[in-house]
């Protein structure tokens, strides 16, 4: 086995990409199709952190994470916001379910 | 560790950035003078607000008057120049015609509505988030840009937080904003590793540097699109767009139809012009171009675009809707130009994102003026409605006339602007494919006119004439005379987007 | 094999085990549970990395702030009897088959891209340069993001706000005023 180096975060930030899409498409649950989400932007997060260590050596990658955390916050916020609305409205948070709006 | 090397922006950078600046204060000084209200008197943010855009817009018109070189500022993240500029000016006027119509919408300020105030203020700070959009210029500032018009639009589709269907448009349109921009910002992670820069020039001249792999590159292309072409609505990332537009308040439709349509526009124009093409120039783009023929991914794109809003808006009833499908066809339009790689082709997209801008807001503000009065949207309740409300059914048919591209309307001269940009560029099987789509659209929206104007009423439904407000009556006459004189008279519209282009094509 | 290695080994298992049940679990609250466990595992990973204060970060606004608020969202809005539908294997085949043949691309991306020199230097303690750039060249997108935040607060404000009648708001607008006042302090 070689030693860890970029490609082994490259790969693993891959499969955790993977894992975010697959749950976002696989879930109906709102709340489980977001915390989908938050896989996928941590895989980039960790594509970002590396690649400012090992590709650039400055920081500009590690600020970008940093923004992305306070972002995906600020979304997080607002999305359960939404899904608590909803809730109220319908009673549940399947997102199949809320088919008011014609096909 | 030393700060020498770090780059400090200067309070002189301001000085290029007054418009965005007086939004943001505008979004401020409106939210304190709600606090002030204690949330019983609109009024006050709205006049804070219509004040606002009006002196932001005065400053815009000023920048695009003086001309002036691209100037980047605030850090080396942004960049102030003719697109940006010309930018400016269409989000204003969308935004500031929103604002001023809303204030008499019924879905905003209806005696049972709450937040009305919000609804103003959250107006502006998604014109301003818009301006920041154009003038994005490193990978940070581009996701940060977006999400910020992102959130902001997540909560107005929401905004009538009692309604199903209001509710259900807002999750929709999280759910997916999340989604895709999710995947952008991993495309973006990729494309930071390759090349080791964040702005975009760095990006181009990483990527020319070679040893980028081209089929990595198309992945992590293709990954960044699914972000940006949710934001335009292109296929195969458009299927929120006739949900939320359905269940939004019509007055937020209307702005989502033009503003992110026309921000994320600019960002597309701005990001794979700089990164991915050495500026509107097909020569020196050529070992770009090699590396990933992306003019193709789009041309795909935006046949699939307009061929696939075009058929569906004919089965629609639902006339927010069959405007839904009608702006994703105009998204394929839009994106044949930029294909192109030359500056007619760029300068024909902003020349009809403008013309869209006025003839689609008029059209969504003439749904919100009917919906006051008949509290519906179908198709068949709009039986007769042009006898009602002869002025308005009027300025129906000459925003759905200038929709269809039809002479002398100014969307006849926006569509003979790309065209020809198409044709020059000798995509012919594009252009075939969007002059047999657009005798499609023809169809559709002949059929709201003859709704309005052939079509009986029902056996004893309403027939008193409709009171339209006056503010309304202003609003759609401002967007309305455009809309007509722009169709012959279109030469300092046309002008003012070669300007703005060329100055792009020196500023990078 | 180093121990830095086994260590790297270590936190990429806590990362990817935990997020196969985020997406497998039937039960919504255990999805939540190991998310936790996922978000930590990439906090090692950024520590791993020598991004402490981004690890720092994870764990103070992730862990602590989305996660709580995705777990209480969980528990809010959980209907007693129906059982999540999610747990079905059939609905997971397409997406499964989808999301496996994006992985074989993206690994395809990680093994076949040239990224770069590979050379890492020493790492250094971050906080005080991340600190020191965000008062000078990323100054505007800081000041920015604090208005895109304030944004988003009243947005949740107006969404979630119990709807209230014809009358008394005074509650609500001193709710928003303090919050807002947090965001500018």
């Amino acid at each position: 086995m070689m030693d860890v180096g970029l490609s082994h975060f490259v790969v693993v930030s891959a499969l955790l990409f993977c894992l975010g899409l697959f749950a976002v498409m696989k879930r109906r649950n709102a709340v489980g199709i977001l915390m989908g989400v938050e896989l996928i932007l941590n895989s980039a997060n960790l594509n970002f952190v590396a690649f400012s260590r090992y590709v650039q050596h400055t920081i500009d990658g590690q600020i970008m994470a940093t923004f992305v955390i306070v972002l995906a916050a600020a979304e997080a916020a607002v999305a359960l916001a939404i899904v608590l609305a909803m809730f109220r409205n319908f009673g549940n948070v399947n997102a199949a379910t809320a088919t008011s709006l014609k096909r | 560790m030393e700060l020498l090397n770090l780059n400090i922006p200067s309070w002189s950078d301001l000085a290029y950035w007054r418009p965005e600046a007086i939004l943001c204060g505008t979004f401020l000084a409106a939210l304190l003078g709600d606090l002030i209200g204690r949330g019983r008197r609109p009024a006050i943010s709205f006049v804070i607000s219509v004040f606002g855009l009006i002196t932001a817009g005065a400053y815009s018109v000023a920048a695009v008057l003086h001309g002036g070189a691209a100037h980047t500022i605030m850090g080396d993240l942004i960049i102030v120049d003719g697109m940006a500029a010309f930018f400016r000016l269409l989000f204003i006027l969308a935004g500031l015609a929103t604002v001023l119509f809303s204030w008499t919408a019924e879905e905003i300020m209806g005696r049972k509505r709450e937040n009305k105030a919000e609804f103003f203020y959250l107006t502006v700070l998604m014109t301003a988030a818009m301006m920041v959009m154009a003038e994005a210029r490193d990978l940070l500032m581009l996701f940060l840009s977006m999400e910020a018009v992102g959130l902001v639009s997540y909560v107005m589709a929401g905004y009538m937080r009692t309604s199903l269907r209001s509710t259900e448009a807002s999750l929709k349109y999280v759910i997916f904003g999340a989604v895709s921009s999710g995947i952008m910002l991993y495309g973006l992670s990729l494309l930071y590793g390759m090349t080791g820069a964040m702005t975009f020039d760095g990006i181009r001249a990483g990527l020319l540097a070679g040893e980028v792999n081209g089929l990595s590159l198309l992945i992590t292309v293709i990954l960044i699109l699914a972000g940006m072409s949710y934001k335009i609505a292109a296929v195969p990332f458009h299927f929120w767009c006739p949900d939320v537009y359905e269940g939004a308040p019509t007055p937020v439709a209307a702005i989502f139809s033009v503003g992110p349509k026309a921000a994320g526009f600019a960002l597309m124009i701005r990001f794979f012009y700089t990164t991915l093409a050495a500026g509107a120039d097909p020569s020196a783009s050529a070992p770009l171009i090699e590396l990933i023929n992306w003019p193709l991914l789009m041309a795909v794109i935006a046949a699939v675009t307009m061929t696939y809003g075009n058929l569906v808006a004919l089965r629609q009833l639902n006339v927010k809707r069959m405007l839904a499908y009608s702006s994703i066809s105009h998204v394929g339009y839009l994106l044949m130009g930029f294909v192109l790689l030359t500056d007619a082709g760029l300068a024909a997209i902003l020349f009809y994102l403008a013309v869209y801008t006025l003839m689609n807001l008029g059209a969504f503000f003439v749904v919100v003026a009917l919906n006051n009065h008949i509290k519906s949207e179908e198709l068949d309740d709009y039986a007769g409605i042009g006898f009602r409300a002869p002025w308005l059914g009027t300025m129906m048919v000459i925003f759905l006339a200038s929709l269809t591209g039809v002479p002398p309307f100014a969307g006849f001269a926006g569509k003979f602007y790309v065209f020809t940009a198409v044709m020059d560029r000798q995509w012919f099987w594009l252009a075939i494919l969007a002059a047999l789509n657009s005798v499609v659209g023809l169809y559709y929206y002949f059929r709201v006119v003859k709704a309005m104007f052939l079509t009986r009423p029902a056996e004893g439904a309403d027939t008193t004439p409709l009171k339209i407000h006056w503010l309304q009556y202003t609003v759609l006459a401002v967007l309305a005379v455009p809309t007509l004189v722009l169709g012959f008279w279109f030469g300092p519209l046309k002008v003012l987007a070669d300007q703005a282009i060329g100055l792009l094509s020196t500023g990078m | 094999m180093t121990a830095a290695d086994l260590i790297f080994y270590a936190l990429a298992a806590l990362t990817l085990v935990p997020a196969l049940w985020v997406v497998g679990s039937p039960n919504i609250v255990h999805a939540g549970f190991n998310l936790l466990l996922t978000l930590l595992g990439v906090a090692g990973l950024f520590a791993w990395l020598g991004a402490d204060f981004l690890a720092v970060a994870q764990l103070m606004v992730y862990i602590g702030g989305v996660l709580v608020l995705v777990l209480f969202t969980v528990m809010m809005t959980r209907v007693p009897q129906a059982r999540e539908a999610d747990s079905g294997a059939k609905r997971a085949i397409l997406p499964g088959l989808f999301a496996l043949g994006v992985l074989v691309v993206l690994l395809l991306v990680a093994t076949g891209t040239h990224w770069g020199a590979p050379a890492l230097t020493d790492a250094q303690p971050t906080t005080a340069e991340i600190g020191a750039n965000f008062m000078t060249s990323y100054i505007f997108p800081f000041e920015y993001v604090s208005l895109v935040l304030l944004a988003a607060l009243i947005g949740a404000a107006i969404l979630i706000r119990e709807p209230r009648g014809t009358e008394e708001d005074d509650e609500a607008g001193a709710a928003v005023e303090t919050a807002e006042e947090e965001v500018q302090s």
